[in-house]
């Protein structure tokens, strides 16, 4: 009972310092040896005799890790894995058919077009690489290192729309309020730059749909939640002092704050929350100069940034993404999300044609380009790829008058089987993983949820996700809430 | 927790969830040792360890409760319990000390000293009103000689309109209040503001809390003709909401949840959310209770047009819409035809597109439909106007317009001829009338409630009555159907249970709260979960005697104010360095050591101000506070390169707006304000209980390099050019009244002196380079541009400052 009681200590009480309060949490802070001991392998709580450590301090996985960082290519809006890397010959056969009731169709889909025709891929088809992998002619490049990617074609996700199926893939839950996947890594691994935030979102100008929850830390404390970088003027928010402000007039400020605030800490000993917030002066001083140096592109060579495709215009932007995504891993940060297309910009429910042919001009090129440099910095090793939407399309049509015509037909959101793909760190590249049925509509071999893809990506990092807890609201959360499991077929 | 739209494959992560069920400890030992190891594989290793030391839930469905369950803390009646006054009574003022001072004593501690006035005055300021005192404030305060001076204090900020703005905002933490939907189209809510202005004024007038519950339950059913009653019913509207969702049962579902899980923590301080799926792994709240008590909200649903003037009023606008809209009747079916063909889908296709169950429900005759059919025809009208067939009338459509564009030739012609035609019957229309947002039954008639499995509405088990928590009331809710109106009764049953003496968490839970928020924690530090995963109290008699006093005094909420603010645990040094009774350092580094984070209240709790806090006080300290109380919300400007967030953010013309208290920025909940944010304001898709207080170098740089922090510090700076002039000792203490309410020692004034003089070399010798300096509006002409320069950055640091920024 008096056991229980100690371990009955979750909220730690806002009064505590933020340390306490995290470790508490965290259950590191438990304070109980013999229940630590109850609780061995629990991960965290190894750390329970040890000393109190900061938010960010870098902490030790459960397991060895594979991966050190994770670069997420999100492809937002949803493409069509019927036309990408999941190739259908049935579909021509059912091509203008209302989808047979054999294929188990949902209440609705997305925009209710479940009782529309369906449409046959009309790309082109080839085996690429030693291991014969099928991708369409719309990624030229990506297809020259199937070797190196595992395509899971299996998936399925809970989100029909856009919000919920975005946040789903970024945080387990359609509903708001769970911290994101970045969140969780850095909760469970600290940062390894004490100087840059531990995990960064890149996107175009439009605003993620769904907002800044998707890269949020839910109910884990502010401190791990993604920095967005934007693109224009200073990467971080309030990076940068204010025109007129030199360094050493900074300086000289930051130096009198400090004054005041070891004035007031006399008042205050052993205060380690006051002391918390003087270093966060500092650390916010010392971001000013690494972040606008992490981002400078200015050291990169002509060659690297034609290799990422920035001489062309469609793949610029995505192309400088995916290069400063690449230097943030080489300076440590743990989590790099990029979006391709954020606003949506693969969703194709018209018109699929003409919207994929661009968004896979915008990608292929900045891909296949991070793929090369990662792997000849030796950066590939350590670092885990992943490629893929919030959800695929659909094999029928989206309807519309004449929707099946092949210069205006598009396709729904489909969450019941879609196709991401991994490469880098860890992962058994050349191979594919599980299958939709033979329409592509649902996944029907060796189905992946979201919760496994990323039980998985956390078990790359060294993490397990069954003890990664947070306690909150009298639950110890985890990343996966009741579900996940690590999709063993990837693993090298 | 319901995750899932409909119709997808699913099975597994409920069911790992949800097959846990456990047995009494006397049997089936092996059975148990494996659902706890199961239980922790899925709800973490912690849970499952507490489980197996401490807990015994029946198996599902077995009832009665075992005995440890019934006799669980928080399920007791309240107990008004004798007040210790035996010990230290020269310390004590009131009962809340005597139960305090028992527990230091049994501890060997001791409380500290009274705090000095300048601390108790700001304390007490930011406490209530959430703004700093006045210089002059304080110096009256100071001049007070009287025994009552400090009780002056604390009733003047009572009686202030500023209060409400403080207060208020903690319950709207957690009303989960926002302005705009969430999800993909962040869609504003126009009428949700008055919602805020209710909680705001209903703290002000110190509505009794009772009625303060059964307004936001069930206004409209008690005090039909009361506008402020039906605005409290926005409570409930607060959920967000994906507004593209065709599935209208899941859309239906996806409310009832939210609110269910709000209403069990926010009243009854229970996580009621937990048994949704399966029953509560360790509160007696079995999976039936937790349907029950969504029975009570089976039939409402959201209305953001509830007309909240007097009967007359509105009779006599709806009189005149009538004659307007009988007027101009031919112009819009004229417009229509006009229109109509140029739709990309016409309302019969648009309507193809919801499930058949929807398509079946709203095209049959009224009379026909079941009470969910009724129910899915409501949300229709209001969600997707085209495809209604209760059509709301084109001059609310906002799409009615959206293809006028496409008009070409003749027909354009004709339609703005129809358009000018509108016009001149313009006067006949009446002006609009206020409205607000606010949550209703439907009908007379409730659809059945039934148990989910795994919470999804496709999954029905057996039906359920309305009913309170089995294991304080078993019975199914008496409810009685109210006469005048077209509303089933069932939340009025439900608002008076939760609000009525007799409920043993109602005032607990509300008591706890206002504690919480005077002393940074709860003495149940879980403050939304009293259950057995929440904390035990520190002083569970003090927290019932405060109950009892709530009830007694007529719930009233400022009564708490008083008995807590005046008594001398609340007065006591925040210092470490001063305990009580010449034990000085020693005495407080044993409580220390002892009671690290202070549960037991030997000293008063430091901590970091709020984020509204933090911004209104900044902005009151440098002149700039605009303080108006109450209506719509305002736009401030966002951070410059920010994307403009979806749904739009269009920034009040007038600046003297964007200086209004935090509570009035506009609160959309997909982009929440950014300098709130970066300080922990809560995200509102959930019930916040009780705010994160991190530190974080993105704060730091918010207050060092923010466009907003400069400009605070620009206003300071010349605030206190205006009150102290070119004299630079004046200048520091003017600065130091302003932001510290207090004067500078000497040491002090030494190194703001050297500070001062160091930074406006470092600025003189830039601006010889020809740099820019970044001054007050008016400087003085005996104050050089580069001194004036300086007491900006002067002014910057005391606002970043941990004694600006921390309450104590």
């Amino acid at each position: 009972m008096a056991l229980a009681t100690q371990a009955r200590k979750p909220s730690g009480g806002p009064t505590g310092s933020p340390r306490r309060e995290f470790l508490a949490r965290s259950g590191s802070g438990l304070g109980s040896l013999a229940l630590a001991h109850l609780l061995a392998g629990a991960g965290i709580l190894r750390r329970a005799s040890g000393a109190a450590s900061g938010p960010l301090d870098p902490r030790e996985p459960h397991h060895a890790p594979r991966a050190k960082s994770v670069i997420w290519l999100f492809m937002e809006g949803g493409p069509s894995h019927l036309d990408l890397f999941d190739p259908k010959p049935a579909l021509e056969r059912l091509a203008g058919q209302v989808t047979p009731e054999s294929f188990k169709l949902p209440v609705t889909s997305a925009t209710g077009s479940h009782r529309m025709p369906i449409v046959a891929s009309m790309r082109d088809w080839k085996r690429h690489g030693q291991s014969g992998l099928w991708v369409s002619d719309w990624y030229p490049q990506i297809a020259g290192h199937v070797d190196k990617m595992a395509v899971v074609r299996s998936c399925w996700a809970d989100g029909v729309n856009h919000v919920g199926a975005n946040r789903q893939m970024n945080s387990g839950s359609i509903l708001a309020g769970r911290p994101s996947m970045g969140a969780w890594t850095t909760y469970g691994l600290g940062s390894s730059n004490q100087n840059l935030p531990a995990f960064v979102v890149l996107s175009d100008s439009k605003a993620v749909k769904g907002g800044p929850t998707n890269w949020g830390s839910g109910f884990l404390p502010a401190t791990y939640q993604g920095t967005h970088l934007r693109q224009e003027g200073p990467p971080i928010l309030n990076l940068r002092p204010p025109q007129h402000m030199s360094e050493e007039q900074q300086r000289s400020r930051l130096d009198y704050l400090k004054v005041l605030n070891r004035h007031h800490a006399g008042r205050f000993p052993d205060d380690d929350e006051l002391e918390a917030r003087i270093e966060s002066y500092e650390l916010a001083f010392r971001m000013q100069s690494a972040a606008p140096e992490a981002v400078d592109l200015g050291q990169e060579s002509a060659a690297t940034k034609r290799l990422y495709g920035m001489d062309d215009e469609d793949a610029r932007r995505f192309g400088t993404n995916c290069l400063l995504a690449r230097r943030l891993v080489e300076r440590g940060v743990r989590f790099v999300e990029v979006y391709c297309g954020s606003g949506g910009g693969w969703d194709s429910h018209a018109n699929l044609e003409r919207n994929h042919s661009k968004m896979c001009r915008v990608s292929d090129t900045p891909i296949s380009g991070l793929l090369i440099d990662l792997e000849s910095r030796g950066l590939l090793e350590e670092t885990l790829v992943v490629w893929g939407g919030e959800f695929g399309r659909t094999p029928f049509s989206d309807g519309g008058p004449g929707s099946i015509a092949p210069d205006v037909y598009g396709r729904d959101h489909n969450p019941w089987g879609f196709t991401i793909w991994l490469a880098g760190a860890g992962i058994a590249g050349g191979q594919v993983v599980g299958s939709t049925d033979e329409i592509g509509f649902r996944a029907s071999e060796r189905p992946c949820h979201v919760h496994d893809i990323h039980a998985t990506i956390l078990h790359l990092l060294g993490l397990n996700h069954l003890d990664l807890t947070y306690l909150h609201n009298g639950r110890a959360e985890r990343p996966t809430i009741n579900g996940g499991e690590v999709i063993g077929d990837l693993l090298a | 927790m319901a995750n899932s739209l409909g119709g997808l494959p699913r099975g597994r992560n409920p069911e790992r969830c949800g097959s846990i069920v456990l047995h009494a400890p006397s049997e089936q030992n092996a059975g148990r040792l494996r659902d706890i190891v199961s239980l922790a594989r899925s709800h973490g290793p912690v849970v499952g360890a507490v489980l197996a030391l401490a807990l015994a839930v029946p198996a599902r469905g077995e009832a009665p409760f075992t005995a440890a369950q019934r006799g669980y803390w928080a399920f007791q009646g309240v107990a008004r319990p004798e007040a210790p006054v035996a010990w230290g009574e020269r310390w004590a003022r009131n009962p809340v000390d005597g139960f305090v001072l028992r527990g230091l004593r049994a501890n060997g501690l001791r409380p500290s000293r009274e705090a000095g006035r300048t601390a108790l005055i700001r304390r007490a300021s930011l406490d209530l009103i959430g703004l700093l005192p006045s210089p002059e404030e304080v110096r009256k305060y100071l001049a007070d000689e009287s025994d009552q001076a400090y009780e002056r204090v604390v009733e003047r900020l009572l009686a202030s309109p500023h209060y409400g703005e403080r207060w208020g905002r903690h319950w709207l933490d957690l009303a989960r209040y926002a302005e705009s939907s969430g999800f993909e189209t962040d869609v504003t809510r126009p009428n949700a503001w008055r919602y805020r202005d209710y909680v705001v004024s209903a703290f002000n007038a110190d509505k009794p809390y009772d009625r303060f519950v059964q307004e936001q339950i069930a206004g409209d059913e008690i005090w039909p003709d009361s506008a402020e009653a039906t605005v409290a019913t926005g409570f409930n509207r607060h959920y967000a909401e994906e507004g593209n969702q065709k599935d209208l049962l899941l859309a239906r579902q996806e409310m009832l949840h939210d609110i269910t899980s709000v209403v069990g923590s926010t009243f009854l301080g229970l996580t009621y959310g937990c048994a949704q799926c399966h029953d509560h792994k360790f509160d007696p709240i079995t999976q039936k209770d937790y349907y029950r008590l969504q029975a009570f909200f089976a039939n409402v649903n959201h209305d953001d047009r509830i007309p909240i003037v007097p009967r007359a009023a509105l009779r006599e606008y709806e009189r005149r819409l009538a004659i307007w809209e009988e007027k101009t009747a031919p112009i819009w079916a004229e417009m229509s035809d006009l229109l109509m063909p140029l739709r990309q889908y016409s309302p019969q296709q648009l309507l193809a597109r919801y499930p058949d169950y929807v398509i079946t429900a709203v095209t049959k005759p009224a009379s026909d439909r079941t009470p969910i059919e009724a129910w899915m025809e409501n949300l229709l009208a209001i969600k997707d106007c085209n495809t209604c067939a209760l059509r709301p009338p084109p001059y609310l459509d906002r799409r009615f317009r959206s293809v006028v564009g496409k008009l070409t030739g003749e027909r354009k012609e004709r339609f703005d001829e129809l358009d000018r035609q509108l016009a001149q019957l313009a006067h006949l229309r009446p002006p609009e009338i206020q409205r607000a947002s606010g949550m209703l039954d439907v009908s007379g008639s409730a659809p059945v409630t039934r148990i989910l499995s795994n919470g999804q509405y496709t999954s029905p088990q057996e039906s359920v009555q309305p009913g309170f928590l089995s294991i304080l009331d078993p019975g199914p809710a008496s409810i009685d159907e109210p006469t005048h109106l077209r509303s089933t009764g069932r939340r009025t049953a439900l608002a008076k249970w939760l609000s009525t003496p007799e409920n043993p968490l109602a005032a607990r839970v509300m008591a706890n709260r206002v504690w919480q928020h005077h002393f940074g924690r709860g003495i149940v530090a879980t403050p939304s979960d009293f259950g057995m995963m929440g904390e035990r109290p520190t002083h569970p008699e003090l927290l019932d005697w405060l109950a009892d006093e709530f009830v007694t005094s007529g719930w009233s909420v400022k009564r708490l104010h008083r008995l807590i603010m005046l008594s001398s645990t609340y007065r006591q040094t925040a210092g470490l360095e001063t305990a009580l009774g010449g034990g000085t350092d020693t005495g407080s580094r044993r409580a220390a050591r002892l009671d690290p984070s202070n549960r037991l209240l030997w000293k008063f709790p430091r901590r970091r101000l709020e984020a509204e806090v933090l911004r209104d006080s900044a902005l009151w300290a440098a002149g700039l506070l605009n303080t108006r109380v109450g209506g719509p919300s305002v736009f401030a400007p966002l951070p410059s390169g920010m994307p403009a967030p979806t749904g739009g953010w269009k920034v009040s013309e007038r600046p003297f707006e964007h200086r209004r208290r935090s509570i009035y920025l506009f609160a959309k909940r997909n982009s929440p304000y950014p300098l709130l944010a970066a300080f922990d304001l809560p995200d509102t898709h959930e019930s916040c209980a009780a705010r994160d207080r991190t530190i974080t170098a993105p704060q730091a740089l918010s207050l060092l390099n923010g466009e907003e922090a400069a400009q605070w510090a620009r206003a300071f700076a010349g605030r206190i050019l205006g009150i102290a002039g070119e004299d630079r000792d004046e200048q520091v203490g003017a600065a130091y009244q302003l932001a510290y309410s207090r004067e500078p020692t000497a040491v002090e004034r030494e190194s703001a002196a050297a500070f001062l003089d160091r930074h406006r070399r470092i600025i003189a010798a830039q601006v010889e380079a020809g740099a820019s300096t970044f001054v007050p509006e008016r400087v003085p002409s005996g104050v050089s541009q580069e001194a004036a320069a300086a007491l900006v950055d002067f002014s910057q640091m005391l606002l970043n400052s941990n004694e600006f920024a921390y309450a104590f």
